[in-house]
């Protein structure tokens, strides 16, 4: 495989010193110039979901940074390639730092803005910079090639490299993986220790820079240019074409969309048959589609994916320590309040969790138990109160550092990434917790945790194939690949059948002798008298009593809550 | 300083190109918001109801011919719901196939019409109507009203009948809404039926107003897009009000500066609107 | 005009090879290949099925007179989709590996420049029809055959101002208004120089971006200006929209020019009656006089209606086609060569006679600067007629 790809690069890079026609290195240059495009766009698109439809005005800046520098400016042309690539990015960076803390400016309102930065930046363009007739770019040219067209080829292919490179680099870090789990679904990405602000800066500003490279070496190829043929949307829809038809969920999906929209594109330059080629274009464009819903290389892959068999056999035992019930407060909650338009959901909640227990948080529906999680995990921020972990404050701290910290959480409704695998599921928290592990030391820790909850011989499918109990015990097993110290199950038990209850027991007490501590929110109360070393009860966003199980359960205020209110 | 009578006319050119943003995007914004299909074949479909309208004007005044050509359109949309649904596409490839059929219409538009632009003729077009110191339009009046009627009227069966209860409970939740009754299926050929339908509306309008060529399919996508999403997607007033504000602001910018700064304030104006009330106008 | 030796060598080489193969007789051996590119499809494609007509057109009788040096030719026409970089590349799969002998012009200023760069890469003559801004022409072997001047900016808002001064209440207030586009927005920039020089007065200036929709807000600004005379910077399809929303509200200037108006749309319109603009050529005499291209109106107008194009007069755009290749037939006929540099060494000292005048290639960068071929037409009752310089005008035409 190694040598393959060194002899093709051997190739590529061969083709402007073979003598052949110019015309080759001249497509060739179409062709990477998509290539970069396209995969630029994915990176953060594609991986993390955020639909930009604004690609074209950051090629766009970086053609006009070069052809105002060299054209009119008379600067050397290499050196202004960096600076088309890092005035991309300010802006990209500029723009995401604003955007991307906005919790509403997801889906379609990201590609808005990023349509509406289009045209700002062309309006910008055309009268600060421009002026309205085009910019003459006559750069001399490096004599790095025997012709102009190899050396544009040449600096193309390195760009080319570059990004694919770094797709592939990202497709398998911990970068990526984040970003993926990004894509799935940001708020559980969040809370899983994922931090979702700074990946997608880093990966905007990423994709910026490429599209701004691969401008600037494009104003020089072009010669000259115009506001108009340069910030398209037409270049926008263009990217999203070609990642899509290659695959958006493989590094290397664009670069095979755009290798064949280029080619289908240019296969109809003929002039007799131009217009029947138009037609046909988008005929195939169709068919190919249908046929290979994944896209091109995602249904291929799919296709020759081997079953990757489940290991026979978990190498380690799982840690086993015994906790003593310290008595020493792990998590201390004072006069926590959170509003929601109006409605107290929490109204200065008082709690403290001991090393080594697990509590019981009882009450009823709507008495803010959810609510608590959901705070203390970092999800919604306080409108007052403290909350202590190991001493450190919380409350301020975005989620995943909540969730570094050795916090995490299960979901009432399992909120499994959908498009990862079971193992990838799992795989995630250990990349992003306390102590931080590469992707392999992180599998092989998802794999104990599979074993631990059974699931090992679905390792390799997709949540959506797994039945309720299954989807219950991946969000286990999630919550507790990262090792937390602290744990939050809400609502584990609901909707198993009595047998699969017994099962989740079990593996709760398990898990507690493992060393977690953990906060229990459940409704079976057979469940939570047998389980739990005390009890806490929550009515209306207050903790009401505090106790040993038994002792709690005979209190009249909480029977008094309790009564009227239905429960199990 | 522009003059009253200026400003005014300039705002009321505004409202009516913004009528006709809301127009083309009434019926993306409903396939989008509840089919969850991307449709840019909306364009080209509306561009060759353009065409239709035009090709037949002299034999047929164009409100005949959107008679005609309204429900032939509503069977296009049927067809293409049938064959999205069909391959299950998914809303990103939903992009790509109808970006294929667009390209297939356009290319049969050349065809037929060539590249070159045409207009038609028409005898509403030299209708005008003086209102105190401002000239309105009747080719104007009727795209606002026609969108005006289209958008609230939409709005007001997705608000009030039983129809537009179901549709919303399949937007909300397909699988929950089927459990309950509601065939989503039929409404899923019906959103895309009426969302064809108004793009001959729609091609109407542009050939009453606006002049025709192949590459104009392509102009209007980015404008008609922002008000869309602007708008929120699904939601029938939405791509009418955001169509208006873009048009109104634009407007008043050529009004009182040169006119080459307009799409920078009007979309600024958008930027920040989703910045500081992500909410937006709904 | 003085007829000099070069110009009677040039004139003759065309009437021997019109002359030397009577009927029958047929060009032989391998065609010469002459490869170009047009935008077939994308935003230029309006334009490009009239420079295609014309040049087919041209190939054809061509061939029908014997070829060129005794051999047929043969039109390699491939589509650039309206893409500077594909014309670029095309150009360059032309010349490397589809081995054409000679290139021709592509359309529009964006996609001349890539040809251009790639014909002085391998040392091709290049001749181009529609070339905007001459300043940016750089390379010795390009001659336009539009008849363009030098300074664009300069004369052709001279022929304008001349043509309005001619009008029967001469302007002296004048409102620019100008697309962004980048050739007809340096003209309107040199315009206004050229107004304040004539001692006319600017009442307002306004810049819109190219491929505008709403004109409603620039048409009320003009009429609050009250101009005597619309500059109009306008191309392709926008004269129509700013014209429709100036009837919107019940306005319609006392005189105005749109520089390079799409004919056809225009035509129609009542309130585009009396506009000027600028052209090469129109379909009346004295253009032609010359039976030969009497001969080529009536073909073209019966080919464009074949293609479905709905204004089938030859003028501006079919006509700088046909004299590309009239200045390329000229070149190789009176060279005897196909050899680009003797043609390109050939094109600078002489001239030749294309269908709207004598092209010459002598001044700064292979244009001639202070003159020119173009002329300014009229819409007269529904149809373009030339009206300045006065030898061009169409028989008692008069400018209205």
């Amino acid at each position: 495989m190694k040598t393959l790809l060194a002899v093709g690069a051997a190739v590529l890079c061969a083709v402007p010193f073979v003598g052949l026609p110019a015309f080759y290195e001249s497509f060739l240059y179409l062709l990477l110039s998509a290539i970069v495009l396209a995969t630029s766009w994915n990176l953060l698109s594609g991986y993390s979901g955020y639909f930009s439809f604004g690609h074209g005005a950051f090629f766009g800046v970086g053609v006009y940074t070069t052809a105002a520098l060299t054209g009119k400016l008379g600067w050397n042309f290499l050196w202004t390639l960096p600076l088309a690539a890092l005035t991309a990015t300010v802006l990209g960076v500029a723009l995401g730092a604003v955007v991307f803390r906005v919790r509403a400016l997801r889906g379609e309102l990201f590609a808005l803005l990023t349509l509406a930065i289009t045209f700002v930046l062309a309006t910008i363009a055309l009268n600060a910079v421009d002026g309205g007739p085009g910019i003459m770019v006559n750069a001399d040219i490096p004599k790095l090639a025997p012709t102009a067209s190899g050396v544009l080829y040449l600096l193309m292919l390195a760009a080319a490299a570059l990004t694919l490179w770094t797709a592939y680099a990202m497709f398998h870090s911990r970068f990526g993986t984040g970003l993926f789990a990004i894509h799935d679904d940001e708020d559980v990405a969040e809370v899983m220790g994922v931090p979702t602000y700074r990946f997608k800066l880093a990966a905007f500003a990423i994709s910026c820079a490429l599209a701004g490279l691969a401008g600037g070496i494009h104003a020089i190829f072009v010669s000259y240019v115009t506001v108009a043929e340069t910030f398209s949307i037409a270049l926008a829809v263009n990217v999203v074409l070609m990642s899509a038809l290659g695959g958006t969920r493989h590094w290397l999906g664009p670069a095979v969309g755009a290798v064949v929209i280029t080619i289908l594109l240019y296969a109809f330059t003929s002039g007799n048959a131009a217009v029947a080629g138009r037609a046909l274009t988008g005929l195939i464009l169709i068919v190919v589609i249908v046929a290979m819903p994944a896209g091109i290389l995602g249904q291929s892959l799919k296709y020759f994916r081997k079953e990757s068999k489940p290991r026979s056999k978990v190498e380690e035992d799982l840690p086993r320590q015994t906790v003593k019930i310290s008595g020493e407060p792990l998590l201390v909650v004072r006069g926590v309040a959170k509003a929601f338009k109006g409605v107290q959901a929490l109204a200065g909640v008082d709690l403290e969790v001991r090393r080594g227990e697990i509590l019981g948080l009882v009450g009823p529906n709507g008495s803010g138990k959810s609510t608590l999680i959901n705070v203390v995990s970092g999800h919604y921020a306080v409108d007052g109160g403290s909350i202590r972990f190991e001493g450190g404050e919380l409350v301020g701290k975005p989620a995943h550092r909540i969730a570094r910290a050795g916090i995490a959480r299960t979901y009432q409704i399992p909120r499994p990434f959908p498009q990862l695998t079971v193992l990838q599921n799992v795989a995630l928290p250990p990349m992003f917790g306390q102590v931080v592990m590469d992707r392999a030391a992180a599998e092989r820790e998802a794999w104990r945790w599979l074993a631990f909850t059974g699931l090992e011989a679905k390792a390799h499918r997709l949540p959506a194939d797994l039945n309720l109990h299954e989807r219950k015990f991946l969000e286990l097993a999630r919550a507790l690949a990262s090792r937390p110290k602290l744990l939050f199950l809400d609502e584990v038990l609901s909707g198993l059948t009595p047998s699969e209850m017994d099962g989740a027991l079990r593996l709760i007490r398990a898990i507690r002798d493992q060393g977690a501590t953990i906060v229990f929110v459940e409704h079976v109360m057979r469940a939570v008298m047998e389980l739990t070393d005390r009890v806490a009860v929550l009515t209306y966003g207050k903790a009401i009593a505090e106790g040993v199980p038994a002792e709690v359960m005979r209190n009249p205020d909480v029977v008094s809550a309790y009564l009227g209110a239905a429960h199990v | 300083m522009p003059s009253a009578t200026l400003l005014g006319q300039s705002v009321l050119s505004g409202v009516f190109i913004g009528a006709l943003y809301g127009l083309l995007g009434l019926g993306l914004s409903l396939s989008w918001g509840m089919l969850r299909q991307v449709n840019l074949a909306h364009f080209a479909l509306a561009f060759l109801g353009g065409y239709l309208t035009f090709q037949l004007s002299g034999r047929l005044d164009p409100f005949v011919t959107l008679a005609l050509i309204a429900p032939l359109f509503f069977l296009a949309g049927l067809a293409l719901h049938w064959f999205l649904t069909r391959f299950s596409v998914t809303l990103l490839n939903t992009l790509l196939v109808t970006f294929g059929i667009t390209s297939i219409i356009e290319a049969g538009i050349q065809w037929f019409w060539t590249a070159d632009f045409h207009r038609m003729e028409n005898a509403y077009a030299a209708v005008r109507w003086k209102v105190g110191p401002l000239f309105v339009s009747l080719t104007d009046v009727m795209t606002l009203g026609f969108a005006l009627a289209l958008s609230l009227g939409v709005w007001g069966v997705l608000r009030f009948t039983d129809l537009g209860k179901a549709i919303r409970a399949m937007t909300e939740d397909a699988p929950i809404a089927a459990a309950f009754g509601v065939n989503e299926r039929l409404l899923g050929y019906l959103v895309s039926g009426l969302a064809a339908a108004v793009a001959a509306v729609a091609g109407l309008c542009l050939a009453l107003n606006h002049t025709l060529a192949p590459v104009q399919i392509y102009a209007w996508m980015g404008v008609v897009f922002a008000a869309v999403m602007m708008g929120g997607l699904g939601r029938p007033i939405g791509p009418l009000v955001a169509g208006i504000v873009i048009g109104v602001s634009e407007a008043i910018t050529m009004a009182v500066t040169n006119p080459t700064w307009a799409p920078l304030v009007s979309f600024s104006l958008l930027i920040a609107i989703l910045l500081f009330r992500p909410a937006r106008f709904s | 005009m003085k007829i000099n030796r070069r110009r009677a060598l040039a004139a003759g080489g065309a009437i021997l090879s019109a002359m030397a193969l009577p009927g029958g007789l047929r060009a032989q051996g391998k065609p010469i290949r002459i490869g170009s590119t047009l935008p077939l499809t994308g935003p230029l494609a309006s334009l490009a099925i009239i420079h295609k007509v014309t040049a087919e057109i041209c190939v054809e009788n061509l061939n029908k007179r014997g070829g060129l040096l005794g051999r047929p030719v043969e039109w390699v026409l491939r589509d650039d989709q309206s893409k500077p970089e594909l014309t670029r590349t095309l150009y360059e799969q032309l010349i490397t590996s589809d081995n054409v002998d000679l290139i021709q012009s592509p359309y529009a200023t964006a996609s001349i420049l890539a040809a251009m760069g790639v014909a002085q890469r391998y040392n091709k003559v290049l001749l181009h029809t529609s070339f905007g801004i001459p300043r940016l022409a750089k390379y010795d072997m390009q001659f336009q055959t539009a008849g363009s001047p030098f300074d664009p900016e300069n004369v052709w808002p001279n022929h304008i101002f001349d043509a309005a001064a001619k009008l029967p209440k001469p302007p002296k207030t004048v409102a620019v208004v100008t697309s962004k586009f980048p050739s007809v927005h340096a003209i309107s920039v040199g315009a206004r120089e050229v107004l304040k020089k004539r001692g006319l007065t600017e009442v307002l200036h306004l810049e819109y971006e190219f491929g505008n929709r709403d004109y409603g807000a620039i048409a009320s600004r003009v009429k609050e200006a009250n101009p005597d005379f619309l500059w109009g910077g306008t191309n392709g399809i926008d004269p129509v929209l700013m014209l429709e929303a100036m009837k919107k509200i019940d306005y319609r200037p006392p005189a105005q020019v749109h520089l390079f108006p799409a004919p056809g749309p225009m035509l129609k319109m009542p309130e585009a009656q009396g506009s000027l603009a600028l052209t090469t050529f129109e379909s009346h005499a004295p253009f032609t006089d010359d039976p030969t291209i009497a001969q080529f109106v009536k073909t073209y107008a019966e080919r464009a209606k074949e293609a479905g194009i709905p204004y089938t007069s030859v003028d501006l755009q079919s006509a700088i086609m046909y004299s590309a290749w009239q200045v390329l037939e000229t070149a190789v006929t009176s060279t005897r060569s196909l050899d680009d540099k003797t043609i390109g060494a050939w094109l600078k000292k002489n001239e030749v006679k294309v269908l709207f005048g004598t092209l010459r290639w002598n001044g700064p960068q292979n244009y001639v600067e202070g003159a020119d071929l173009y002329k300014v037409k009229q819409l007269q009752q529904g149809r373009w007629v030339v009206v300045h310089p006065s030898q061009w005008a169409a028989p008692g035409a008069k400018i209205t």
